[in-house]
């Protein structure tokens, strides 16, 4: 027999068993996992204000948040965060049974050889201990990783999480003009640090990546509030963004500041204060900010972490922010439909008086608006926004999901 | 607690075994010395009391010494070391189980390679660390077949 010439190896079944989880890679995740400089050297990049070289969790929702935004595909999950990226880890499950195999220690029993090889002493066809391979752990199922066609964003979970925050600037009741000195006094000492430390333990609990949490963060224009000695992490409603927007043009014309160009956060923090009374805040200079980074141009916004201090808007997204942000404040649902004119015409008004030409219906984000008739029209939420798009998409994703789960009953499920 | 981390593989080197006394071919061999096989089926050993029914408990605790069950013999028929680039040696692996009882398998390449996360030991909480990378498998899919004692 022509086996009788090749080399056998021992194999042999070790006790007590080891415990080893298999996690298929992606081939993007298995250039960051196996590279054998920590990823913060690599790609430092990735990695700005942070020393900590772990660069990996695995994240799932607090119980209050996976309630609150539930996932109807998977009731409960674990996501994979890379630094920037997110994937929802699957558990594939096999017939078959997953050994893991490592070089045999010698802790055999010369006399148990017997039951694979009879002579196995004397001929000397097994070089024992040395050629021996030994099961140390047995794996019932692989992990799978698998990102969905919308993506993860940390949206929904910062929309639960955080305190919805909606004021009148124009209220001048009493007790809002303390809350405002206590912001001049409070708030400017709050330092760039506790606010990050802030930030970070809103997102410790959001099961997506850094970078995702923090562009949801921007994007919803959150930021720290301390209100007496309260302090909260808030997200501004569409009114009140409005509102900030609208005292930062008044602001920007009275005071000469050309939004298109680069000028100094201060300079416009100082315009929109009043200056007949210093004393009352319109609202807080870190909501100001944070409405300032969401507009700035892309590639001026600073770190999170670091202050805003210089920025320059761009006039088509801003435009777009503008419309929208009109929308949500004046026409968040189909009953409360404002005319498409009338629209148009404050659209306009809100925004600096070179830029009345960009504002058009076209300029909106792809289904962020609706008209129940052709005069109307009124804002759909992000979150419905996706739903209906994920509805379309649906019996693609399911058999594309199988396809890259290798799952049989995904695969069949569809045809069923 | 809704974060667990996840270290990458270690820049230190491996300290379970090194590659001179790993029998496979290099092909199959890893840093580490890990290697994976799939059966179709299992391998049916029997339980003790100190069966580590949980799948989280650490290795090899000191009360219970470490032995090994010889199953059978691992054969690459067609593996020639003197013609280590060849790779028409992978389509063919044997599997003995006991004497008379043998499974014809293949090594094959992994279509994603796979992650080994091992829970670290000496972290205080719940930390996982990526042991080793795995890009082959040993994978036995046939039923085994009978043969003579070899």
């Amino acid at each position: 027999m022509s086996t009788q010439e090749a080399q056998s190896i021992l194999l042999t079944h070790s006790h007590p068993q080891q415990s080893f989880r298999l996690l298929e890679l992606s081939p993007e995740l298995e250039q960051l996992l196996s590279s054998k400089d920590a990823p913060a050297e690599q790609f430092p990049h990735l990695f700005v204000g942070s020393t900590n070289t772990t660069s990996f969790e695995l994240k799932s929702p607090s119980a209050a948040l996976a309630q609150a935004v539930a996932d109807p595909s998977a009731p409960e999950y674990v996501n994979l965060c890379t630094q920037t990226q997110t994937y929802r880890i699957l558990q594939v499950q096999s017939s078959n049974s997953i050994h893991m195999l490592q070089p045999s220690l010698g802790h055999i029993s010369r006399a148990d050889i017997k039951v694979v090889e009879e002579e196995a002493g004397e001929t000397g066809a097994l070089n024992l201990p040395d050629k021996a391979m030994t099961t140390i752990a047995k794996c019932a199922s692989t992990l799978g990783l698998h990102t969905p066609s919308g993506g993860f964003s940390a949206i929904p979970f910062l929309e639960k999480s955080l305190r919805l925050y909606d004021r009148r600037s124009d209220d001048d009741d009493a007790d809002d003009g303390d809350v405002a000195m206590g912001d001049t006094s409070c708030g400017g000492q709050m330092g760039l640090l506790e606010v990050q430390r802030l930030r970070e333990g809103v997102c410790a609990d959001i099961p997506v990546s850094t970078a995702q949490c923090e562009d949801g963060w921007t994007e919803l224009c959150a930021f720290v509030h301390r209100e007496q000695d309260e302090v909260a992490c808030c997200r501004p409603s569409a009114r009140t963004r409005l509102n900030v927007w609208k005292r930062m043009v008044e602001g920007a014309i009275l005071q000469g500041i050309d939004l298109e160009k680069q000028f100094l956060v201060g300079d416009l923090w100082k315009s929109v204060l009043d200056d007949d009374d210093t004393s009352a805040l319109p609202f807080p200079r870190n909501l100001l900010e944070a409405v300032v980074r969401r507009l700035c141009a892309l590639d001026q916004r600073p770190p999170l972490a670091d202050e805003m201090k210089w920025a320059s808007f761009d006039k088509l997204d801003c435009t777009r922010w503008v419309g929208e942000t009109y929308l949500a404040a004046t026409a968040p649902t189909p009953s409360s439909a404002i005319g498409r004119n009338e629209f148009l015409r404050a659209w306009k008004d809100c925004l600096p008086e070179s830029w009345r030409g960009e504002a058009a219906l076209s300029k909106l984000t792809d289904g962020a608006y609706k008209s129940p008739d052709p005069t109307a029209i009124h804002f759909v939420e992000a979150s419905q926004r996706q739903q209906t798009s994920k509805a379309a998409s649906a019996g693609s994703t399911t058999a594309s999901n199988a396809k890259v789960t290798r799952n049989w009953h995904e695969l069949l499920k569809s045809r069923r | 607690m809704p974060s667990i981390k996840l270290h990458p593989q270690s820049s230190s080197p491996a300290k379970t075994s090194s590659p001179a006394n790993n029998p496979l071919p290099p092909l199959l061999q890893t840093p580490t010395g890990l290697a994976l096989l799939e059966l179709q089926g299992t391998i049916n050993v029997p339980t003790t009391e100190h069966d580590p029914a949980d799948i989280y408990k650490p290795q090899s605790t000191d009360d219970t010494p470490a032995f090994e069950t010889p199953l059978g013999k691992l054969m690459f028929p067609d593996y020639s070391a003197h013609t280590p680039n060849d790779s028409a040696w992978m389509k063919r692996a044997y599997l003995y189980v006991g004497r008379y009882q043998r499974m014809t398998g293949e090594v094959k390449k992994l279509p994603r390679p796979i992650a080994v996360l091992r829970k670290r030991s000496e972290a205080e909480g719940e930390e996982l660390e990526v042991v080793e990378i795995v890009r082959y498998k040993l994978f036995f899919k046939n039923r085994p077949e009978p043969v003579n004692d070899v």
